[in-house]
């Protein structure tokens, strides 16, 4: 099955099962940062109803902003990783007060050109410190020297990180959701906003919250991309990639986009064994234009539609 | 209603006139022709998108995949020794045909899922304009010869500014005439109303498909002019941003009417140059810096949508044609 035209030909035609494994674990690393940028952008798009093309910046932007506690600051990496965490969350929060507040209501069109435009600006302001334009940077995070070896097969450890962080990440958001009475709060804002303000709910607030969320949500996935992919000015491109996600899940299920993410990964690394080069980087794409004209409403409206 | 826009129109030809006068002075006189070329090119492109989005109320977000389609076939057809007059109809046709290729999902999707259907268009025209190099010279690009027709070569700025100018008062007059009409009309129903205008008796998918052919005709006769006036292509010129930028230029505008596309090409085009002129105020490391642009663009849109939803040439909802 390998193709010569693949970097992973040669290797594969002697070790097929072991090239196949590692493949697969950066796929579904690769695929666990495409869900968790589908997750931040579904967050928003079901709390506020706002398209955010803003979560690559977002995304870039925590990555930048942990860089430079760590490095400019000379703070440590695990006091300047939640601190930038929060201070995104701050940022998330003070961008919907000021700004994206004013697209809820709006059409589609609006909030993708202001979310765009504000992402523009975050890029431009990015752009402007030298340093950051013209290099790509190491956040120094004591897992990514040594790939782990379990006898003939090496796994990258960064990328079995971004397997666990997302699995917590994932459970916490459950809990959160599940378990707490903001989470309950949310979720009632994202069904109908009228009835949650009926039961005392701040809509408003609950808006606020959830591009806080997003927010940071989208800088925990730069992070957990920095050892990958390293810190540059280009790496949230790669939420293109979580809009296909975003869509397959059914845009307002947030374990619909992580699935959806994870399954677009694994896809696009397998597209990458096996089909010829270039094929990986349409395999997104293309499958997200068979699932939409099969299943209109995305895959989890398709099944919710079978099992009705 | 059309006389009024049709006197915007001509202010607008105006106000062209006197900022190129202006910039003229400021910039030289060849720079300010060349602005023009540049202003009328994204102009043609930006009454494809108002057509699209502003008339139909269709979401695009892969109008610069149809733009490389008529720059890409203008670029490989005039190589092949086709002249360039002849070739720019069949540009122009391949991109319709890209269009109505995006509009297709539009039968079975609406709103936000067929935006992400024409998302996935333009990046996949993007990439397979990246990789099939035997015909595209993949990403390295491609080297355009000058406009020519007959013995005539548009080389200089006079030139490709008179061409791009004629080129754009033709789509113009069209653009005009189909607003206007019957086809306007229904665009503006499915706009306002899928279900209430499909029950008229008007073919909703027939009405989208037919923006989307006319809006990727012109986006295609833009950019078989852009090849030409940038005289290189290659598929980062039509990527995403261009989409955007595109959109944000009929946003900017006013989507909703026709002058916008003028407008907002201005604007779109002022923005680089506010920078050039600026350079000298501005502290050296932040005037070099490619930052500025992007902000300044962020902040223009922001700005419309906060302060001027209806664009610089509207007024208020109740007029739109």
């Amino acid at each position: 099955m390998a193709n010569e035209n693949t970097p992973y030909g040669a290797e594969a035609a002697s070790r097929p099962m072991q090239t196949f494994v590692q493949v697969l674990v950066s796929g579904i690393a690769t695929g666990c940062i495409y869900g968790l940028v589908a997750l931040s952008f579904v967050l928003i798009y079901k709390a506020t109803e706002t398209v955010s093309f803003m979560q690559g910046d977002l995304l870039m932007v925590g990555a930048f902003g942990v860089l430079a506690l760590n490095v400019a600051g000379g703070w440590p990496l695990w006091l300047a990783v939640p601190a930038g965490v929060m201070g995104m969350f701050a940022l998330g929060a003070a961008l919907e007060r000021s700004v994206l507040r004013r697209a809820i209501g709006q059409p589609h069109l609006t909030a993708v050109l202001l979310t765009f435009g504000l992402g523009m600006m975050l890029r431009g302001s990015v752009t402007t410190f030298p340093a950051a334009s013209h290099s790509i940077h190491r956040l120094q995070f004591p897992y990514t020297d040594e790939p782990l070896r379990f006898g003939t097969l090496a796994v990258a450890a960064e990328h079995l990180v971004v397997i666990g962080m997302t699995a917590l990440l994932a459970a916490l958001l459950t809990l959160f959701f599940r378990r707490t009475r903001t989470g309950l709060a949310l979720r009632a804002c994202s069904e109908n906003p009228q009835v949650a303000s009926l039961m005392g709910v701040s809509v408003p607030a609950m808006h606020t919250l959830a591009w806080a969320m997003g927010a940071a949500l989208a800088a925990c996935a730069g992070l957990l991309l920095a050892p990958v992919t390293f810190v540059h000015l280009n790496m949230g491109l790669i939420a293109l990639k979580a809009f296909p996600a975003a869509v397959l899940g059914g845009m307002t299920s947030l374990p619909g986009a992580l699935v959806a993410g994870v399954f677009l990964g694994v896809a696009e690394a397998l597209a990458g064994l096996m089909l010829p080069e270039g094929a990986k980087d349409i395999v997104p794409y293309a499958l997200l234009m068979v699932a939409l004209l099969l299943f209109p409403s995305g895959l989890a409206g398709g099944f919710a539609g079978m099992r009705r | 209603m059309k006389r009024s826009a049709d006197r915007r129109f001509i202010v607008g030809l105006l106000a062209l006139g006197l900022i190129a006068l202006v910039a003229a002075e400021g910039l030289g006189i060849d720079h300010a022709l060349g602005q023009v070329v540049f202003v009328a090119t994204y102009a043609i492109a930006g009454l494809g998108v108002i057509l699209v989005v502003g008339q139909s109320g269709q979401i695009s977000l892969g109008q610069g995949a149809l733009l490389a389609i008529g720059a890409y076939a203008q670029t490989l057809l005039v190589l092949r020794g086709v002249p360039a007059i002849v070739a720019m109809p069949m540009a122009v046709a391949l991109a319709a045909a890209g269009g109505w290729l995006a509009s297709l999902p539009a039968r079975r999707l609406g709103g936000l899922y067929f935006a992400m259907s024409t998302l996935a268009f333009a990046l996949i025209v993007e990439e397979l304009l990246a990789r099939w190099e035997s015909v595209t010279h993949g990403a390295a690009g491609v080297s355009v010869p000058a406009f020519a027709l007959g013995g005539w070569t548009a080389d200089s700025t006079l030139a490709q500014a008179i061409v791009s100018m004629l080129a754009l008062g033709l789509a113009w007059g069209c653009c005009r005439r189909w607003v206007d009409s019957r086809v306007g009309r229904t665009w503006r129903a499915v706009r306002e109303d899928e279900v209430a205008a499909a029950s008229s008796g008007i073919d909703v998918a027939r009405a989208k498909s037919r923006a989307f052919v006319i809006g990727g005709g012109l986006s295609g006769l833009s950019g078989a002019l852009y090849a030409h006036w940038i005289g290189f292509v290659s598929p980062e010129q039509f990527g995403l941003l261009l989409s955007f930028e595109l959109l944000m230029l009929a946003f900017i505008g006013g989507a909703r009417r026709l002058g916008g596309a003028l407008w907002g090409a201005l604007v779109i085009v002022a923005i680089p140059q506010a920078i050039a002129l600026g350079r000298d105020v501005l502290p050296a490391e932040l005037a070099r810096s490619a930052g500025l642009e992007a902000i300044l663009f962020g902040l223009v849109i922001v700005a419309v949508i906060l302060f001027r939803p209806q664009g610089i040439t509207g007024r208020s909802a109740r007029h739109d044609v």
